[in-house]
C-alpha cells in the first residue's frame, strides 16, 4: 500500500487526526458567558436587596438565573458529544446549584440566615466548585479565583457589614465578570486560530 | 531499508480517519455533530460509519429523543486500538518527518 501513498498525503493524514482531535476537545471549552451571566446576577440581587432589603431579591434573582442557564446550556449542548471531561465538571456546578438552594431555602425559612453567613457560605461554595474545576482542567486562572473566593470567605466572617459587602463584591466583580469575559474573549480568539488553521 | 508497517485500509479512508479521530476524543456522538465537523453528504457519512461498524470500530446506539429520532455513536475498544496503531505506523513511515 505503501508504494503508491506520497508523503504528502501522509502528512495530511496526520493533520487531519490533530485536527479532528482539536475540534472534538474544542466542544468542552464555551463557557465563560455562564461567568458572566452569574456574576450580574449576583450583583443585581446585592443591588435589589440593598435597595429595599426584599426577602425576594436573592431567590428570585438566582431561579431566573438558573433558568436562563438551564435553558441557555440545554440548547447549546444539543447535538454536541458527551466527554467525561465536560460531565464532569458540569456534575459539580449542578451540585453546587443543588447544595446552595437547598442551603439557603432552609436558613431562609428557619430565620437563622445573617449577611455574613450567607456571604461567607456562598464565597467558600464557590470557592470548592472554582478549585475543583481548575484542578481537573489545569486552568491556573481558574484555581486563582478559587482563591479570591477562599479569601473572601475568611473576610467575610471577621469583617463589618459594610468591609464585607465590598469583599464580597470584589470577589463577584473578578472571578466572575473579569474571568468570564476574560473567558470568552480567550474561546472567540482559540476559535479564530482554528479557523485559519482549517482552512 | 527497513520494513515498513502496512496501513490499515480501513483506517486509511479519509473520512473514516476523521471519524475515528473525532470518536476518539469523545464518549459518544451523534450523527448530525459528525455531519456538522466533517462536512460530510448524509450518503457518505453514513456509508463510511457503516464501514466502521462492520468492521468493529464503532458502535452505533438508535434512540427516540423527544419523540425524534437520534442516531449516536460511540468508538470501540478495538476502534481505538485500530487508530492508535495506524497513527505509530503513519509516524514509522514518515519517520523524523512526522515530528516536524
Amino acid at each position: 500500500m505503501q508504494d503508491h501513498t506520497t508523503e504528502q498525503e501522509l502528512r495530511d493524514r496526520l493533520s487531519l487526526i490533530e485536527s479532528m482531535i482539536a475540534e472534538g476537545r474544542r466542544n468542552t471549552e464555551n463557557w465563560g458567558w455562564m461567568f458572566v451571566l452569574w456574576g450580574v446576577a449576583y450583583g443585581l440581587a446585592l443591588g435589589w436587596s440593598a435597595w429595599n432589603h426584599s426577602a425576594w431579591a436573592w431567590p428570585a434573582t438566582v431561579s431566573m438565573a438558573i433558568i436562563v442557564s438551564a435553558v441557555a446550556a440545554s440548547v447549546k449542548t444539543r447535538n454536541r458529544p458527551a466527554t467525561t471531561l465536560s460531565r464532569a465538571i458540569a456534575c459539580i456546578w449542578i451540585a453546587l446549584c443543588i447544595s446552595m438552594f437547598l442551603l439557603f431555602a432552609a436558613l431562609g425559612l428557619s430565620g437563622r440566615l445573617t449577611d455574613h453567613l450567607f456571604m461567607a457560605v456562598i464565597s467558600a461554595m464557590l470557592g470548592m466548585a472554582y478549585g475543583a474545576s481548575g484542578l481537573i482542567l489545569r486552568w491556573k486562572l481558574q484555581f486563582g479565583c478559587a482563591v479570591v473566593w477562599w479569601v473572601a470567605a475568611v473576610v467575610t466572617c471577621f469583617g463589618t457589614d459594610a468591609q464585607s459587602t465590598i469583599v464580597f463584591l470584589v470577589a463577584i466583580f473578578v472571578c466572575q465578570i473579569v474571568f468570564g469575559t476574560y473567558g470568552v474573549i480567550a474561546e472567540a480568539q482559540k476559535r479564530k486560530r482554528l479557523s485559519s488553521v482549517h482552512a | 531499508m527497513p520494513n515498513l508497517p502496512e496501513l490499515n485500509p480501513v483506517v486509511h479512508g479519509r473520512l473514516r480517519l476523521a471519524l475515528l479521530s473525532l470518536l476518539s476524543v469523545v464518549e459518544e456522538a451523534e450523527f448530525t455533530w459528525l455531519r456538522a465537523k466533517t462536512e460530510a453528504t448524509d450518503g457518505n457519512l453514513g456509508a463510511q460509519l457503516l464501514k466502521l461498524e462492520e468492521a468493529g470500530y464503532v458502535k452505533v446506539k438508535k434512540e427516540f429523543v423527544m419523540r425524534k429520532p437520534q442516531t449516536v455513536y460511540r468508538i470501540t475498544e478495538t476502534g481505538r486500538q485500530a487508530l492508535t496503531e495506524y497513527v505509530r505506523a503513519l509516524k514509522q513511515m514518515l519517520g523524523p518527518a512526522a515530528d516536524m
